[in-house]
């Protein structure tokens, strides 16, 4: 029988698409790639989930999880005919518990959503991707998710306390647990990250943080970006972590107030969001310390959100970022790269240089608190050579982040659009260890292949240190 | 292969989408089944699937198009701004040029020339009436049950054509009524209200006898010959007014949208309004009264084409306060009830979860009367609510409340 057939015999004819149309429409996620499909599938339960990877086994047919699609690095896209298995509809939120600050998902809840769930327990779910509005938590966990709040509260994998995983074989396995260091190897801090390479994951154990009692929101405007980035070396060195600092150039903001107004400076060359969180004395001097740091810096314009409106708007407009950018060009390529504060500055001349040079046009918005940087070339791929040079550009401002101290991804991920550049960053032994690790999981490679590790990651694949390997060396 | 028509989705439309999926969680098709294919996103994907000729105006292309319910969620989410209204309208014009059924043409028939006739939709209310008083919509037949959704019919009853009326104190313009089709023979005591309430606000009032239906639901269906038709009829009629009014939001969306049907079309556009819009501004500007409070709640149901497609939202509110009741949120996430026009016969199934889905939104406000602004809604809400709850246009709500008081 086919692929599509058995598979329906387990879901039924509604839960399983494989019209050519339905293929194109799965063939893309956020990131520029598009990919090829061979079936979708729309499972329930875990145990659908393990049925499904079964039968995928059996056809020898790649296995690609999805969630909402907004990755930016086509990770959610098989690269070989492969069956997307689509993970939107595991999205109860089975179990909240209140008194440890604790909640069990389904992968499929929207990031957003859990955090609106329990508004009224006075908790959210810290890490806050700028897609978090559509973006789920599964998907969060598979790249390993930052976001403008996570300069004070840490990525994705600092939220995570266990998941549930389906392996390659179609075992169950429960990771971690609610204990804060649980005993044996960390095996949820392995799976964050992964990219659906280590098995698909179908619940999720999430940390939920506090709200803070005060929050108070500034946007200052600048007549160069290295003003605004010398004011977030300043806020940082003056030992007070915001809980984000957000800076956007002015093709950037440009794009979001075509899309809404959101009150931001038209005529400035750089604003800066900063936010500072926590009990109200501390608040006051903290944004203090903000404003002043950034008077210092020669900011033209310091505005403090007086209302909940307010602070919405503004922080619409820094969300609307990526989106906002068709109003340059239709497609666009997102870099995505950490560099030192401390060398912020250089950072940036460098990138502004390449585009230049490259004659791509650029918009930049980025988490500048932790260095993370989103340089976006806003490019039409219908112009022919236009995606090479696009692409030649971002391995430029790649290599030049890791020059300067920096890595690659502060947290779209690698999938397949980063995947090439994974060799600048580490050594063959590196790699090989990381291969070697996901092979442990998944021993057919069948978990999202072609992913994060460029081929010949696996030293035995060059046969260059056989000598670490004893079935090579044997 | 390719497109046919010159409605088809344009390629800036289909380029505008960078596949962010923001747009997504607002999408009521995406939110029922978890399907790409049942997204915006998705749907775009699909229509730039056929321009690049990669695909086909085939059965599935209709099934992928055909559940969307062109309620315009997706865009003012959009950071993007891609028109999806707009391309979705083009997408079905091409199918119903590419793949001609006997039952599309059909519709087109009923669409275009039953509905904009006023003596047909007299003669078929007339039976509904009789339907209703022979309590037919218990019978377990899908169009007749949901006669059941509408307010009790009078036998007979004026249309509003051809009326005029003077404005009353202070004239501050001419305004034109678009009584609408099923508005005006199964919603006449909204046309009513409107009439009163913009004389009332300074406005000369007629409802020009030329004009026909505005050809919304046409352009939902694909059949692009009939809208233009209707479009062009309407520019006509409605030449020499300063406001052109529509008190149903899917016939305000459409107006808005005129510039695509009909030469002159823009220029109309520019001078229509949802009626809640001017009488909103008439509150403000102190034209009409703000009634005391008394403390009844009513929930506040926003028709997808006021909510999504025009950016109304504040303006209902004002009215159902400035006519002494509260109004009570009931759905923060804008999730269209499923009547979506014609959507209701033709995707029974989306149809009925949404509205059953939004009946119990309603339920759990605990308010018994409803305020919608659109009588697709209105329908779909009495049908799935049943008869304890009563669902009205906010401007009757408030020219009840203004004729109790003078
Ligand atoms: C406008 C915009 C703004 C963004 N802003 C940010 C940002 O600020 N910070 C940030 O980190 N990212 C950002 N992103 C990228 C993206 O939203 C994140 O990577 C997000 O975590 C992806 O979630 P998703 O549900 O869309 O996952 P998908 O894109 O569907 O999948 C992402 C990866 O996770 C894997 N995966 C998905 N579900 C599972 C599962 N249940 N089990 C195992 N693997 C799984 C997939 O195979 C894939 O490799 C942004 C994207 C957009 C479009
Ligand atoms: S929000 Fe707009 S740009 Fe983003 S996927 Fe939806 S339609 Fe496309
Ligand atoms: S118009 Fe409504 S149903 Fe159609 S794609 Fe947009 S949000 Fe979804």
């Amino acid at each position: 029988m086919t692929l599509a057939a058995d598979l329906r015999l387990v879901l039924g004819a509604d839960r399983v698409l494989d019209h050519p149309l339905d293929l194109q429409i799965y063939a893309k996620d956020a990131g520029v790639t598009p990919g090829t499909v061979a079936a979708v599938v729309f499972p329930e339960t875990t145990q659908e989930v393990a049925a499904v990877v079964r039968i995928a086994v059996v056809h020898e047919v790649p296995i690609v999880a999805r969630g909402a699609g907004t990755g930016l690095s086509g990770g959610a896209v098989p690269t070989r005919p492969g069956l997307v298995v689509a993970l939107t509809r595991l999205n109860q939120i089975w179990e909240v518990d209140e008194a440890a600050h604790t909640a069990w998902v389904g992968p499929g809840v929207i990031n957003l959503e859990l955090s609106q769930h329990t508004t009224p327990l006075g908790l959210h779910y810290a890490p806050d991707p700028s897609s978090q509005s559509a973006c789920t938590i599964g998907g969060n966990v598979g790249t390993n998710a930052g976001g403008p709040h996570c300069l004070a509260e840490g990525s994705t994998v600092s939220h995570i306390l266990a998941v549930e995983l389906v392996t390659a074989g179609g075992d169950v396995l429960l990771l971690g647990g609610a204990a804060p260091d649980p005993i044996g190897l960390d095996l949820v801090g392995v799976v964050v990250g992964s990219e659906g390479t280590m098995g698909l994951v179908t619940k999720v154990l999430v940390k939920l943080t506090e709200n803070a009692p005060e929050v108070r929101t500034l946007l200052l405007a600048f007549p160069t970006i290295e003003a605004a980035a010398e004011t977030v070396s300043s806020v940082v060195a003056g030992g007070i972590v915001p809980a984000a600092l957000e800076l956007m150039d002015r093709p950037m903001i440009e794009a979001v107030e075509n899309f809404k107004s959101c009150g931001f400076p038209l005529d400035a060359a750089a604003v800066l969001i900063a936010e500072v969180a926590g009990h109200p004395a501390a608040v006051e001097a903290e944004a203090q310390l903000v404003a002043d740091a950034g008077a210092a810096a020669g900011a033209t314009e310091i505005r403090i959100a007086a209302t909940a409106a307010e602070r919405d708007l503004i922080w619409l407009g820094r969300k609307s970022a990526f989106g906002a950018v068709a109003y340059a060009a239709p497609d666009y390529y997102l870099h995505d790269t950490v560099v030192p504060r401390t060398r912020l500055v250089e950072a940036m001349s460098g990138i502004y240089e390449i585009g230049e040079r490259y004659g791509i046009s650029m918009l930049n918005v980025f988490h500048a608190g932790d260095g993370n940087l989103h340089p976006l070339v806003a490019f039409d791929a219908k112009e022919p050579g236009m995606l090479e040079k696009v692409r030649a550009a971002a391995d430029e401002m790649v290599k030049l982040s890791i020059e300067v101290g920096g890595a690659l991804s502060g947290e779209h991920g690698i999938g397949l659009e980063k995947r090439d550049l994974m060799g600048e960053m580490f050594s063959a032994v590196d790699l090989d260890a990381q291969a070697r690790l996901r092979d442990a999981f998944d021993p057919i490679g069948i978990l999202n292949p072609d992913k994060v590790l460029p081929e010949g990651s696996r030293c035995f694949d060059f046969g260059l240190v056989a000598n670490l390997d004893p079935e090579s060396a044997a | 292969m390719g497109w046919e028509t010159d409605h088809a989705p344009r390629q800036d439309e289909l380029d505008g989408c960078v596949t962010c999926g923001l747009c997504l969680p607002h999408c009521p098709t995406f939110r029922l089944t978890g399907s790409e294919s049942a997204s915006p996103r998705g749907r775009l994907a699909a229509m730039a699937a056929v321009a690049a000729g990669t695909a086909e105006v085939d059965e599935r292309f209709e099934e992928v198009m055909g559940l969307c319910l062109q309620c315009r969620a997706c865009e003012p989410v959009c950071p993007s701004v891609v028109p999806f209204g707009r391309a979705m309208e083009g997408a079905r014009a091409e199918i119903a040029v590419q793949l001609p059924t006997r039952r599309r043409k059909l519709r087109a028939w009923l669409l275009g020339r039953v509905l904009p006739s006023r003596t047909a939709v007299r003669v078929a209310s007339m039976l509904a009436a009789f339907a209703q008083r022979l309590r037919l919509h218990k019978l377990p037949i899908r169009l007749l049950s949901r006669i059941g959704g509408l307010r009790r019919l009078p036998l007979g009853g004026p249309s509003r054509a051809g009326e005029s009326r003077t404005a009353a104190g202070e004239r501050v313009g001419t305004a034109a009524l678009l009584i609408g089709c099923v508005q005006d023979a199964w919603f006449g005591s909204v046309n009513e209200a409107a009439m009163e309430l913009l004389t009332a606000a300074g406005y000369d009032v007629s409802a020009p006898s030329g004009q026909s239906c505005c050809g919304a639901l046409a352009a939902h269906d694909g059949a692009a010959a009939a809208t233009e038709r209707l479009a062009a009829t309407n520019v006509a009629a409605f030449a020499n007014y300063d406001v052109v009014v529509a008190t149903a939001a899917g016939c305000s969306a459409h107006l808005a949208g005129y510039g695509e049907w009909a030469s002159g079309g823009e220029e109309l556009a520019d001078r229509a309004r949802d009626i809640t819009v001017v009488v909103a501004e008439a509150i403000a500007d102190g034209r009409l009264p703000r009634l005391p409070p008394r403390a009844i709640s009513v929930a506040m149901q926003d028709p997808c084409h006021l909510r999504h497609a025009q950016n109304v939202v504040g303006e209902t509110r004002e009215i159902v306060s400035a006519a002494g009741y509260e109004p009570v949120e009931i759905d923060d996430k804008g999730l269209c009830c499923g009547a979506a026009g014609a959507y209701v016969l033709s995707q029974p199934k989306t149809s009925d979860e949404l509205g059953l889905h939004k009946a119990n939104q309603v339920r759990a406000s605990e308010a018994t009367i409803v305020a919608s602004a659109n009588p697709g809604c209105e329908m779909q809400l009495r049908f799935h609510l049943g008869d304890r709850y009563d669902v009205r246009h906010p401007i009757e709500l408030y020219a009840e409340a203004c004729r109790g008081f003078s």
